[in-house]
Order: C-alpha cells, then sequence, then structure tokens
C-alpha cells in the first residue's frame, strides 16, 4: 500500500510524463501550481462538487425514507434486505456496463419502454445535461442501499422509551420526527453523510465506463480527470500532485470523522 | 384528579400468549394504588394499557366513567413514569420538563412558571440545565417524576420506577413519594414487584398472578388475610411458611397434623374447619408468630432442629427443619442465639394459623358456617 503511495508523492515533485518517464528533472512544488491552474480543473472540480451534492443528497433522503419505512415492516424483513444488498453486493463496473446498455440511446430497453408509453427517446448519455443526471442516478442506484443499511441500523438501535414518553406527552409523527428521531440520530446520519461524501469524491469506475467524463466535460469528475492527466496528457507527474492534493482533502475528512465518532464514544 | 376503572381487561399477545386476563378494577380518586407481583404476571402490561401504550384486546378502561379504549395517550390526559426514566437524551433537564407542554401549546409564561415550581417542588432546580447523562440514577428519577407533575394531569402511572435504584435511595424516593400523593392527593397507579414497596405505598394494593387479579384490598388485610398461597407466599420476607398438612381429631377438637406433630387448632376455628377433617390442607404461619419463649399462655409448642441462625440486627431468623426434614422460618428476638443442629422448642401463636385447600390453593375460611 505504501509503495504506490511514496511512488505518487514521489513522482508529483518530478517532471515525469510518459514521453520521458523518469525522476531526471526535480522540479519541486511546480507540478501542484501547474495543476492548480491547469485547463479545465476549475470545471472538474465543479461538476465534482454538484455530483457529490446531488448524489449525496438525494441518496440521504431516499436512503432515509426506505430506512423509515423498513424499520416499520415486521414481516419479511430479510427479503427487503436482500432486494436492498443486491446493487451494493455488485461491482461498479458491472453496474455502469449494465446501466450503460439500459440507457443506449438506440439499443436500450429504456428509451423502448418510453416510447411504447409514448415519451419520446432521451439521448441520455450524449445530452450533457442528461449525462450529468443519469452519472448522478445511476450512482444513487447503486449506493443509495448503502445509506439506507447504515441509517436502518441507527434506527433500530433508537431506545424506545423516548417515543413512549413522546406519545405521553402528545407528540405527532412530525413532531416525533423532527423532536425525537432527527436529534438522537444525529450521530449515524454525520457518520453517514461524511463516509458517502468521501466514497462519492472518489467515483471513477461509472464515469470512465458509462461516458468518459462527456459529453464534453459535462461527466468530468475529478477522479477522471486525473486519470485524463495522467494517460491522456501523459504528464503523470502533474497527475500525481493532483492525487496527492485529493487524497489530501479526503485525509481530512477522514480525520474530521474519526474525530467526530471518537467524540461520540 | 381521577377515578380510573377496568372491566373485564385483557391482553393477548399473538399468536396465543394471554398477558392480561379478565381484569376487574376501580381506582377511587386521589387513591395510591398497588398493582404488584411478580415478572411477568401483567401488572406492567396492565399500566400500559391504562396508559394507552398498549391496546387492550378486550374489555373497558375507563377515566371518570368515560370510556378511553380508543383514544391516544396523550388525550387521555394520564402521564406514566417509566422504568428507565425515559427522559429525551438531546434535551436538557429544563427542555425535557417544558417538552409535554410545549407540545399541548401551552403559553411560555405558564411553562416557566410550572417548571419553576416543579423543579423546585423536586429540588432539581441546579440541574435545569444540564442533560439526562449527566445527571446520577437518582436526579433522572427525580427529572422523570418532575415531566409527569408538570403536566398537571388527572393521573400518575408509575411503571416500577424506584426499580433502578439502589436500596438506599429507594427508601428515601418511596417516602418521598408518599409525601407527594398526600400533599398533591393525586391518584397513583404504581408498578412494583417489590412487596416492600406494595406495603409502605399503596393505600390498597393488587396482587396479579399469570394474568390475573388474585386479590385486591388494603396492604395489611392482604397481609393478614392472603386469598390464597400464592399471596401468603409473596408477601414479607421471610414469607409465610406453608407446609403440607392433614387436618385431624385431637382430644376433642382438632389438630393439625404435621408428620408426627399435632398442633391444635384454636377452638374459635373449630366450627369453620370443622368441614375439613381427614383432609389434605396446606397449614400457614407466618414467621413472626412463631416465638423463642412459650409467652403468657396459649401457644402451641413444636419441636425443631437448627438449620441456620441469621442475626439482621433488629431481629433473627431462625431456619429450622421439623422431624420430617421440612423447613420452616421463624423471626425471634434479637438475643436469640442457638448451635446449629440443636434441638429447639418454637411456640406457636396458632390464633394467627391459616389454612389452604390443598387443591384449589384458596385460604379457607377461619371464621363460618361450617
Amino acid at each position: 500500500m505504501l509503495f504506490p503511495l511514496g511512488f505518487a508523492v514521489f513522482t508529483s515533485l518530478f517532471d515525469y510524463t510518459l514521453v520521458h518517464p523518469n525522476h531526471d528533472t526535480f522540479v519541486g512544488f511546480d507540478k501542484y501550481v501547474e495543476a492548480w491552474n491547469a485547463d479545465y480543473l476549475p470545471d472538474a472540480l465543479w461538476t465534482t462538487v454538484k455530483f457529490v451534492v446531488a448524489s449525496v443528497v438525494i441518496e440521504f433522503v431516499i436512503g432515509f425514507s426506505v430506512a423509515l419505512a423498513l424499520n416499520r415492516v415486521t414481516r419479511f424483513k430479510n427479503v427487503y434486505y436482500i432486494i436492498l444488498l443486491a446493487p451494493l453486493l455488485m461491482n461498479p463496473v458491472v453496474v455502469a456496463q449494465l446501466w450503460r446498455m439500459i440507457l443506449h440511446s438506440e439499443l436500450g430497453i429504456m428509451n423502448y419502454v418510453l416510447g411504447m408509453i409514448g415519451i419520446g427517446k432521451i439521448n441520455f448519455l450524449g445530452d450533457p445535461v442528461a449525462a450529468f443526471w443519469t452519472v448522478v442516478l445511476v450512482d444513487i442506484w447503486h449506493q443509495v442501499s448503502f445509506m439506507a443499511i447504515l441509517l436502518l441500523a441507527g434506527l433500530a438501535a433508537l431506545p424506545r422509551e423516548p417515543y413512549e414518553a413522546a406519545r405521553m406527552d402528545g407528540a405527532s409523527a412530525v413532531q416525533t420526527f423532527v423532536h425525537i428521531t432527527l436529534p438522537l440520530m444525529r450521530p449515524v446520519i454525520a457518520v453517514a453523510l461524511l463516509l458517502r461524501l468521501i466514497f462519492a469524491i472518489k467515483t471513477f469506475d461509472i464515469v470512465f465506463i458509462m461516458t468518459k467524463g462527456g459529453p464534453g466535460t459535462a461527466t468530468d469528475l475529478i477522479s477522471y480527470f486525473i486519470y485524463r492527466s495522467a494517460f491522456f496528457g501523459l504528464d503523470v507527474g502533474r497527475a500525481s500532485a493532483m492525487s496527492v492534493a485529493l487524497l489530501l482533502i479526503v485525509l481530512a475528512l477522514t480525520i474530521y470523522l474519526y474525530r467526530y465518532m471518537k467524540s461520540l464514544a | 384528579m381521577a377515578q380510573i376503572t377496568l372491566k373485564n381487561l385483557g391482553k393477548m399477545f399473538p399468536p396465543d400468549v394471554v398477558a392480561v386476563a379478565d381484569v376487574n378494577l376501580t381506582i377511587g380518586d386521589g387513591e395510591f394504588f398497588v398493582l404488584l407481583g411478580p415478572s411477568g404476571c401483567g401488572k406492567s402490561t396492565t399500566l400500559r394499557m391504562i396508559a394507552g401504550l398498549e391496546e387492550a384486546t378486550s374489555g373497558d378502561i375507563l377515566v371518570d366513567g368515560r370510556r378511553v379504549n380508543d383514544d391516544d395517550p396523550a388525550d387521555r390526559d394520564l402521564a406514566i413514569v417509566f422504568q428507565n426514566y425515559a427522559l429525551y437524551p438531546h434535551m436538557t433537564v429544563a427542555e425535557n420538563l417544558a417538552f409535554g407542554l410545549k407540545l399541548r401549546k401551552v403559553a411560555p409564561t405558564e411553562i416557566t412558571s410550572r417548571t419553576a415550581a416543579t423543579s423546585r417542588m423536586l429540588g432539581i432546580e441546579p440541574l435545569l440545565k444540564r442533560k439526562p447523562r449527566e445527571l446520577s440514577g437518582g436526579q433522572q428519577q427525580r427529572v422523570a417524576l418532575g415531566r409527569a407533575l408538570v403536566r398537571q394531569p388527572k393521573a400518575f402511572l408509575f411503571d416500577e420506577p424506584l426499580s433502578n435504584l439502589d436500596a438506599k435511595l429507594r427508601a428515601t424516593m418511596r417516602t418521598e413519594l408518599i409525601k407527594l400523593h398526600q400533599s398533591l392527593g393525586a391518584t397513583i397507579v404504581h408498578v412494583t414487584h417489590d412487596q416492600v414497596e406494595a406495603m409502605t405505598m399503596g393505600q390498597r394494593i393488587c396482587i396479579m398472578k399469570d394474568g390475573h387479579v388474585v386479590q385486591v384490598g388494603p396492604p395489611m388485610e392482604v397481609y393478614r388475610n392472603p386469598a390464597d398461597t400464592f399471596v401468603a407466599g409473596f408477601l414479607a420476607s421471610p414469607p409465610m411458611n406453608l407446609l403440607d398438612a392433614r387436618v385431624v381429631d385431637h382430644a376433642g377438637g382438632l389438630a393439625v397434623a404435621l408428620g408426627e406433630a399435632r398442633l391444635a387448632v384454636p377452638g374459635a376455628f373449630n366450627g369453620a374447619y370443622g368441614a375439613w377433617r381427614d383432609r389434605d390442607v396446606v397449614f400457614g404461619i407466618r414467621p413472626e408468630d412463631m416465638h423463642d419463649g412459650a409467652g403468657p399462655g396459649g401457644r402451641t409448642p413444636l419441636d425443631v432442629r437448627v438449620v441456620a441462625v441469621e442475626a439482621l440486627g433488629p431481629e433473627v431468623v431462625l431456619v429450622a427443619a421439623l422431624a420430617d426434614g421440612r423447613e420452616i422460618h421463624a423471626r425471634l428476638g434479637p438475643g436469640f442465639v442457638a448451635p446449629i443442629g440443636s434441638q429447639q422448642r418454637l411456640h406457636l401463636d396458632l390464633g394467627a394459623m391459616h389454612l389452604f385447600d390443598r387443591e384449589t390453593r384458596k385460604a379457607i375460611a377461619q371464621r363460618g358456617t361450617g
């Protein structure tokens, strides 16, 4: 684990390109400055921010709703769990391939079904706006179970007594949710959001398989942008610099998450 | 304050577990009423049905004559104090007290004054800004009580609120609850498995077993005249000695045959117990009705072998064996000493004896037409 990490940090300090793949030219932090000023970096960052916010927020809303519903279910709980876990068990590459076929503008079953009910064809992966939301929705399809299961575990572990006390105090369902469930779930919600945030920032596979960052830069998430810098821009040094910077951001979030969880213990 | 009436109340948990069966009770306005029984006897379920937290599967619950079975818990205007307090962990003590009032849209000034008055009464004013996790068990208990008091409900329902406290604090809180009841004149239904709590606090106690009411009455009445061997064996520690015996003719009257020993039944009971001549019964006598001295007279001697002597300070509990090996407990004065294994003569005050039907386990009336 340490070798690739060390190699990336080391490489980020050299003018290492695929044209001249060697560590001859030490450039210090020049590659970091270069990376910061790279064309389209603001685009990639902005796309990543939009993607992370959209997917995590929607996953949270759907995941929490599903968790609340499942928490009340008493029969066939295991069946629901299996259904819920199925997407999570699938490899992201498989998920992306699957959806790429389903959403293919000409051959995909989705447009066929839409056509049958009188809705025109949608160019899911060819239109910039549609492509962005397609990537977001596929990520949600794949990851929402994670959110739901984490929140469901939190809900199941909540003490029953405050709810009974609230019933005696005359709290409605909405008041109970706002005044009891949400505050009691705060630590679990924070952990679930942070974990998904960290994973979402690193999203690569879906974009790589489905859109290659396109059309244009519509789905050019930071991970894919770094990949392009290395293997299309051939500038491994700059890509390494960006990777290290991304790693530091994720590391900072992880430390924050760890400290937060420790403060709860 | 309110009167609570239970009519044929029943609760069945699927598929076929009967938790409470056919309970009929009337809890008077301002009464301190105790539901007593071992774990799983249905006392807490009965209380939760009154509160509205469990739905009754049969029967009626009436508060001041109005049927409340279908009312939401909040609409019944009753307050419950839970065994583990059930405080809102994320709210301060003040917020815990005020939450119910806020939901009921009580004016903020009224909330402030009621919260202040309640916290003053319970001595929890210095704790108002703390969270429940920063409180001791006793303090949490007070806050839970305060949350019930501040609402000024029609009646209070206590679900074993003292069971999580240590012995000393429990004794203190017992006294405080009695005082509180006296000052408020509130209707209180108190659930407990602790017979000391029931005896000391309740104006009337209701003993439950397997979902059924076994006996209801003032504590001393239930203590003196237990309805069956279960009640006799449940109240007090050590409980009543219960020994299989037989009623036999003896010297022109009746006697209880305990193995070889014959205990002459007091003449006053002869009429009632006459019908039980030559039948199997359970003989019951409380440990305090056995003495180590003959006393002023009228006591019946019984020879026993000392098994253990438990000196408790103000009294000594003697564990002794009859000739056939059956053990009994006697509560004797603090001065009693005897070597283990020695023979001793106990003197029984048979005016306080009880007989129970061996089959039905029900008490046999001491004075009747029989």
